[in-house]
């Protein structure tokens, strides 16, 4: 009897988790992808045709929903291998200028989401005695960027919360990894919300902030496409001592060896160089 | 006509808090020390008929309580010079032991009320043109350790503030850093809250709980008097410009530059000798 290995990825609707979704079935494994909007499934269910690819509802945001899904999958696959915890977005903004409920929505998809979905699959592969988890992470959790402090707190967190779970669930024969893709090509730039102040024109940072979202678009040209990270997701599935990070591209590879082997100052001095001279005037 | 420079410490009605509040005052700068729990800052009233220190209610997880301190001290002083990012509490527990609630609760505090003071404070700094940030971090914040790792995760995501505020807040000529502190004397273990279902006996991770427990205190018989930290604390105000960052102890350096230096896979192995699960039995 063969069976399978199930899947569970979230935040599928597009980019990074529709293309992991996509290889994952293709490779063999019985993925169940979900996303919070199913109005949104429309390309990932064209992809899919012929490929043992199911679309759940789930939103990491819901403890309900997240404890729906999860239970869903149990019930039709009977155990869950393998789980991609993918669904987040990026909040742009002055750290200064973030409403209280911006920065709960931040990092309750990002971080409260992400451990919301873990905790609800643990038992089931604590229970099996096998899983892998696998966070996707990024370079922003390395290495902070002015104008998305917000976004790279969660990720910081992210990486915090990987190295101490890896070791908590090791007994179990449970692996967590995490994948760090640099700047990629992805709908990332359309999902991204600025803060509410910004568009008040009251924003004290505004003409830093106009040159920080021209120059994140400038980088999003030509950068490696979702596809590439799917690959790297894969590779992590496919090693069998599952190792704590997987960089991807050069910057994401590269950046946080320069920030570790340069000195403080001259590492500030490119950072502030990196987005041309606008950090050093005020308004 | 007052000249001294005004600081604001939150969460300084015991430990770190309350040491800096008392170094600082005594050195001579006017201290707005903060507290929660109005039953547990005697010590701070006391303290304030000799020194220059003012005690202010403050509850770093409510905005409007936050808003009020900041104001009633802009009022009385027309200016703040430094602020100190202290008041947090440590969550222990593995994550599966730990509700929503609990990691909402720990972020709350260590994250969220760290961002609601700064973002109270900083547009009067913007506008004075000056002005310092000082967040306590910890030894924490970049090594994570399997049963702190809400902790962990807290102050990870202050590290990453830290970073984005001192090059947004730059051009205003404010100034951020963040002192991380290992192992200190004070009630911080007492203080710890546990997750929800760490001492539950269905909890599958009750023996690494006990064994961490036992670990932990170990450690912090060896932890170094606050004195330390104050004396950092007080180099940093000093300091123009700050580091970016400043550790304490030299436990604490080795930790960092061990972190810094050896692979992933190798802090692993060292970090699997200190914590023998796997030798357990289940």
């Amino acid at each position: 009897m063969d069976k399978y290995p199930v899947a569970l990825i979230t935040g599928c609707s597009t980019g990074i988790g529709l293309e992991t979704s996509l290889l994952l079935a293709r490779q063999g494994y019985r993925v169940f992808a979900t996303m919070r909007d199913l109005k949104k499934s429309s390309s990932l269910r064209q992809a899919a045709v012929g490929l043992s690819l199911e679309i759940l509802q789930l939103d990491v945001d819901k403890p309900a929903s997240v404890k729906k899904a999860v239970s869903a999958v149990l019930k039709k696959a009977g155990s869950i291998d393998v789980l991609i915890n993918n669904a987040g977005w990026g909040a742009f903004g002055a750290t200064e200028e973030f409403t209280d409920k911006e920065i709960h929505a931040q990092f309750e998809t990002n971080l409260f989401g992400l451990l919301r979905v873990t905790r609800a699959v643990l038992p089931a592969m604590r229970d099996q005695k096998s899983g892998r988890i696998i966070n996707v992470g990024s370079l922003a959790g390395k290495m902070t960027f002015a104008g998305i402090g917000l976004y790279c707190a969660t990720k910081y967190a992210v990486e915090a919360v990987t190295e101490s779970l890896r070791l908590e669930v090791r007994p179990f024969n449970i692996q967590v990894g995490l994948v760090e893709p640099g700047v990629i090509e992805t709908r990332f730039k359309d999902n991204r919300r600025k803060a509410q102040t910004f568009f008040q024109e009251k924003s004290a940072y505004q003409p830093v902030m106009e040159k920080v979202f021209a120059w994140s678009n400038e980088r999003a040209k030509g950068a490696p496409g979702p596809e590439k990270v799917a690959g790297t997701i894969l590779k992590a599935l496919r090693d069998r001592r599952m190792a704590l990070r997987y960089a991807l591209g050069f910057d994401a590879v590269w950046y946080p060896v320069a920030k570790w082997f340069m000195p403080s100052f001259v590492y500030e001095l490119v950072m502030r160089r990196m987005y041309g001279r606008f950090l050093k005037e005020p308004a | 006509m007052n000249s001294r420079p005004v600081v604001l410490v939150t969460g300084a009605n015991s430990g770190i808090g309350l040491a800096c509040a008392e170094a600082i005052a005594r050195k001579g700068y006017r201290v707005y020390a903060t507290y929660r729990n109005p039953r547990k800052a005697g010590h701070l009233w006391r303290l304030s008929r000799s020194l220059p220190l003012f005690p202010l209610l403050m509850d770093v997880n409510r905005t409007p309580s936050v808003q009020k301190a900041v104001s009633q001290i802009l009022k009385k002083e027309k200016r703040v010079d430094a602020l100190i990012n202290n008041a947090g509490f440590v969550m222990a527990g593995f994550w599966e032991d730990l509700s929503d609630k609990d990691v909402r609760d720990q972020f709350e505090t260590n994250v969220f009320g760290l961002l609601r003071v700064s973002r109270a404070v900083l547009p009067f700094m913007r506008k004075q043109g000056s002005g310092k940030i000082l967040n306590i971090g910890s030894v924490a914040g970049f090594a994570a350790l399997p049963g702190l790792g809400a902790y962990s995760a807290t102050k990870f995501a202050v590290n990453s503030i830290t970073e984005a505020l001192r090059m947004e807040t730059r051009p205003w000529g404010i100034d951020v850093t963040e002192i991380n502190p290992g192992e200190i004397q004070t009630s911080v273990v007492q203080n710890a809250r546990l997750g929800e279902r760490v001492k539950s006996p269905q909890s599958p991770y009750t023996p690494f709980t006990k064994y961490f427990e036992n670990f932990s205190k170990e450690r912090f018989e060896k932890a170094a008097p606050v004195e330390k930290l104050v004396g950092v604390v007080l180099k940093a105000l000093e300091d123009r410009p700050m580091k970016r960052r400043y550790l304490v102890k030299l436990d604490d350096y080795f930790t960092y530059y061990l972190r810094w230096l050896l692979p992933d896979a190798l802090w692993e192995w060292g970090l699997g000798i200190m914590f023998p699960w796997s030798r357990f039995p289940r």
